[in-house]
């Protein structure tokens, strides 16, 4: 049963092939609350902070949140810098339920939305059509495994390990190109469905499926390359 | 069986989880047959694993996700956000992107500049108004620094500062608001109109504005611009009417043409921003600065009125476009502290009727300093003792003052441009700038031809003086010789009537040939003064209408009169000594009754002693005439419009118009027939000559036939139209 071999594979009892969307949050929640990161931003619960404090307040947090989504220093200053522009211009529409907090994130995440759907129609030439294909890299003409194209060992399984997994994970995103990331991080990070997507970034299904499998393989093989390049430097590749 | 590549899909597939049992059943039994494949599927599982957490971490802020905004993005933000508060940047561009998810142009947003952003307003209007290279990296963001180092002037509104430019190395002045005003909101509204009203007109004679901003530390708004020291148009008047009092003269005129320059200068600012819409409101002398290099720069745009169809009033901030009512609410008091310049529709606050002829009006009161060394209300506000409401009330309700009711010789012609840029009604005024510094550039280039002109007339008239002077030195060199002739000792001896005949043929011959020779004497007489007679012993005269026609008078008809007191006089001086006056009758009537329809002659008389008593014996009388060598001086010297040659009573003894006598002036007083001569008439009471500095229209010269005594003046007039005919 393949569950079975899974479960002896991961030690957390994760599953790999799911069918359950709850499964898989609950997952998470796990891993979170087995994180050593506690967020400061509870102290920030239901106050109200003037727009000259937000970037010492908020600056950072909302900054990360932008940069996780988009991948760009400049785009994520940006996004920001017109979520608190909005938020001076509105807030007298804020009315105190919820954290201002929350409000500020919840303009972030609209700003990010109309910056890559913007981005998206701006660069629609460039974007369109998705010439990236990590399968060349990755597959023989007959469509099998060439040699080597997978090494890997086993999953990261002690906390260092993830944070610095994490770090890996980010900084391939970085270099995945901006059409098959933003389909990525839409589909994962944000949990939307298919649909929204394809509306969002004006592309078909079978563009945003294609995008999203070139995604996986060109982010697996980055992880993997760099996972492994940082073992051999610290001299201990399993 | 798959192959590696669909078994791929089919594990991106799964972890969209929307493998269907059959594709499931296939992956799994890859799986199991390739471990790249499971390799991959491991990896790709992590990885979205790692992806939600990211996303999770992200949106509650942690710190290990991706990097922090650096100092200097933060930085950026902190401007943005405090230039949008204090209004630098209107919110229109974002918010309009926040409620529109339709927004056809990505990148046209608003850009926010750092403090220090030499792009402020271009930045801005491309933020409003789109830039044709959007899409481009269309800003261009730097910083500056300036260090403060000494202050310069204080205002109503803000402090002056001289600092340096750290990064051009150069010296500008700092403007930033005071304590007092920083308190108030319209200040800072003010404070920022002037920036931008300085910063959109573009012209020499306007201070170039370098750089609107923040301070960094305070928050403080201030702007940069072009340091033109502190030497203003009110320091050059106060200089040239000091001048002028201290005597320095000639420097008069040339002062007046510099400042004239200047004001031409203002006069050409000041037309260039009202063709842009803009009223200064506030001209004075003390808000135009001149560099070290003649350049001249209107200052002080904090209280100008934006036409509303002017093109300007489109490209102001919010903001700073604030009604102009509005502002002038501020000014009771605040802003222009003196009203010693304001037009009477200012004063009176009728602002409705503010215009570019308030400005005029301006001008007019720069001119009115410049003519007098005053302002043109300095009087109503002494009155007043600077109560302001006063003072405005006189303004308003008075007529404007006049610059000769502040100072004397004021040129008439500017005056008159002065008066008509002041007039108290604006549509009497000069409709434009431009007319007005017309009229000033007119007289300025006529007032060089006329000083050309002048100067001629000056020569003439020292001509006509020299010319006369020559004239008597030459009859009094020949009265002279006359005197010492043989035959006048030879006849005071001479006994018997052949003798005597003989002695007075000899001398009649000679002095026929003197009167031949010398066109305008008239008469030639030997005389024997003898207790109070004067008895004539030769006398050779032209005829009285037969001007060619030389006579010597018979013995028969020699006449023997009582002498008159210049007579008296003649005799009475040493031998040699010759006496030269104006006499209608040499013989018999004194001088100064002579005038009225009695020629007047000019006589030169020398007395005549005995050689063997060396006593007094007789006299030699030349006798010329002078109206006809006046005559033949003001036909040669057309020069002058008009030539007036008085004595010392006044009368008019000769008076020409361009090269023609005008007859039935003479023996008129000057006061009745020309007054414009009056004051060098009076001039030349004492002085030699009278130079019309105000005007340079009259000149006059001094002759004395006796020093101090007897003489005759010229005065002389140019101008172009025939006038006084």
């Amino acid at each position: 049963m393949f569950f079975a071999v899974k479960l002896a594979f991961m030690p957390q009892g994760e599953l790999f092939l799911v069918k359950s969307t709850e499964r898989t949050k609950q997952q998470l929640k796990a891993i979170l609350r087995m994180s050593n990161n506690p967020s400061t931003a509870t102290d920030l619960q239901a106050t109200v902070i003037p727009p000259e404090q937000w970037v010492d307040q908020y600056g950072d947090y909302r900054y990360r949140y932008a940069y996780s989504r988009l991948r760009d220093a400049n785009a994520s200053e940006e996004v920001l810098q017109e979520t608190f522009l909005a938020g001076i211009r509105y807030s007298h529409q804020y009315a105190g339920k919820g954290s201002q907090r929350g409000w500020l994130l919840g303009i972030l995440k609209r700003k990010i939305i109309d910056y890559v759907r913007m981005r998206a129609k701006h660069d629609r030439s460039s974007s369109y059509e998705d010439e990236t294909d990590p399968s060349l890299q990755l597959f023989d003409a007959q469509g099998n495994w060439k040699k080597g194209a997978f090494r890997w060992p086993r999953q990261p399984d002690e906390q260092i390990q993830e944070v610095e997994f994490r770090q890996i994970v980010e900084s391939c995103l970085d270099e995945l190109p901006e059409t098959q990331r933003a389909v990525f991080q839409k589909s994962v990070m944000d949990e939307k469905d298919s649909e929204e997507i394809c509306k969002e970034l004006n592309i078909t299904p079978s563009n945003l499926w294609v995008r999203m499998h070139r995604a996986r393989l060109g982010l697996a093989k980055c992880v993997e390359t760099k996972w492994l390049n940082e073992k051999e430097e610290l001299g201990h590749v399993e | 069986m798959l192959n590696d590549r669909k078994a791929s899909e089919l594990v991106t597939k799964s972890l969209r989880r929307t493998l269907t049992d059959e594709e499931s059943d296939a992956l799994e039994k890859n799986l199991t047959d390739s471990k790249e494949l499971e390799a991959f599927a491991k990896l790709s599982r992590q990885i979205q694993i790692s992806a939600v957490e990211i996303a999770t971490l992200a949106e509650r802020g942690d710190v290990t996700i991706g990097p922090g905004l650096s100092g200097e993005a933060k930085d950026r933000l902190k401007d943005s956000i405090t230039a949008v508060q204090s209004g630098d940047v209107q919110l229109s561009g974002t918010a309009d992107q926040l409620d529109s998810q339709q927004d056809e142009n990505p990148l046209k947003r608003t850009t926010l500049l750092p403090s220090g952003s030499d792009q402020a307003w271009p930045q801005q209007m491309v933020a409003e108004q789109g830039s044709p290279y959007q899409g481009a990296d269309d800003a261009r963001i730097g910083e500056s620094r300036f260090t403060v180092i000494r202050p310069l002037g204080k205002g109503g509104l803000g402090n002056v500062w001289l600092a340096r430019d750290e990064r051009l190395k150069r010296n500008v002045a700092i403007k930033e608001l005071n304590a007092e005003a920083l308190q108030s909101e319209k200040s800072w509204q003010r404070f920022r109109r002037e920036a931008e009203i300085t910063g959109l007109l573009e012209h020499p004679s306007i201070v170039p504005l370098y750089q609107y901003s923040f301070d960094k530390n305070t928050g403080e708004q201030f702007y940069a611009m072009r340091f033109v020291g502190k030497r203003t148009l009110a320091d050059a008047i106060i200089e040239h009417h000091e001048r002028i009092r201290s005597g320095e003269r000639d420097d008069a005129g040339l002062g007046l043409h510099r400042l004239l320059s200047i004001f031409l200068d203002i006069c050409q600012a000041i037309a260039y921003a009202h063709s842009r819409g803009v009223i200064h409101r506030d001209l004075k002398p003390e808000n135009v600065a001149l560099d070290n290099f003649g350049q001249v720069i209107v200052l002080d745009w904090g209280l100008a009125k934006l036409s509303e169809e002017g093109e300007l009033v489109n490209h102001l901030s919010r903001e700073s476009n604030i009604a102009d009512k509005a502002l002038a609410q501020t000014v009771d008091g605040e802003v222009i502290g003196t009203p010693l310049y304001m037009a009477p529709e200012q004063a009176s606050g009728d602002l409705d009727h503010v215009d570019e002829r308030t400005d005029v009006y301006g001008l007019g009161g720069i001119l009115f300093s410049i003519l007098t060394g005053c302002a043109p209300h300095e009087t109503s506000s002494e009155l007043a003792q600077s109560n302001l409401k006063e003072v405005l009330k006189a303004i308003a309700e008075n007529r404007s003052p006049e610059p000769s009711d502040y100072a004397q010789s004021v040129p008439r012609e500017l005056e008159a441009i002065c008066i008509k840029s002041m007039a108290f009604k604006s549509y009497l005024r000069y409709e434009q700038v431009s007319h007005l510094a017309d009229a000033v550039e007119l007289w300025m280039a006529g007032q060089s031809e006329k000083k050309s002109r002048y100067e001629n007339l000056r020569m003439e008239g020292r001509e006509l003086r020299a010319d006369l002077q020559s004239s008597i030195r030459d009859l009094e060199t020949n009265a002279r010789f006359m005197s010492r002739l043989p035959p006048i000792q030879e006849l005071i001896t001479a006994q018997g009537d052949q003798e005597i005949a003989v002695w007075r043929e000899r001398l009649t011959t000679i002095y026929t040939g003197l009167l031949t020779a010398k066109s305008d004497y008239q008469t030639i007489a030997y005389c024997k003064i003898e207790a109070g007679v004067c008895s004539e012993i030769v006398r050779v005269e032209r005829h009285s209408t037969d001007h060619s026609n030389i006579r010597s008078v018979p013995r028969s008809r020699l006449r023997k009169v009582k002498t008159n007191p210049f007579l008296d006089t003649v005799i009475q001086q040493k031998p040699e000594e010759v006496l030269t006056s104006l006499v209608c009758d040499a013989d018999c009537e004194p001088e100064d009754n002579c005038f009225g329809d009695d020629d007047v002659h000019l006589v030169a008389a020398v007395p005549v002693y005995d050689q063997n008593t060396e006593e007094p014996y007789g006299v030699v009388l030349i006798d010329c005439d002078i109206d006809r060598v006046m005559r033949r001086q003001v036909s040669e010297h057309a020069t002058a419009s008009e030539i007036v040659i008085a004595c010392d009573i006044h009368h008019v003894m000769m008076r020409s118009h361009f090269g023609h006598v005008v007859e039935d002036s003479i023996s008129k007083t000057v006061a009745e027939e020309t007054p414009h001569f009056c004051q060098a008439v009076e001039v030349l009471q004492n002085h030699l000559e009278f130079i019309d500095e105000t005007n340079t229209e009259v000149y006059g010269a001094r002759l004395w036939l006796t020093s101090n005594r007897h003489g005759l003046m010229y005065l002389l007039r140019s101008g172009r139209n025939k006038t006084h005919s």
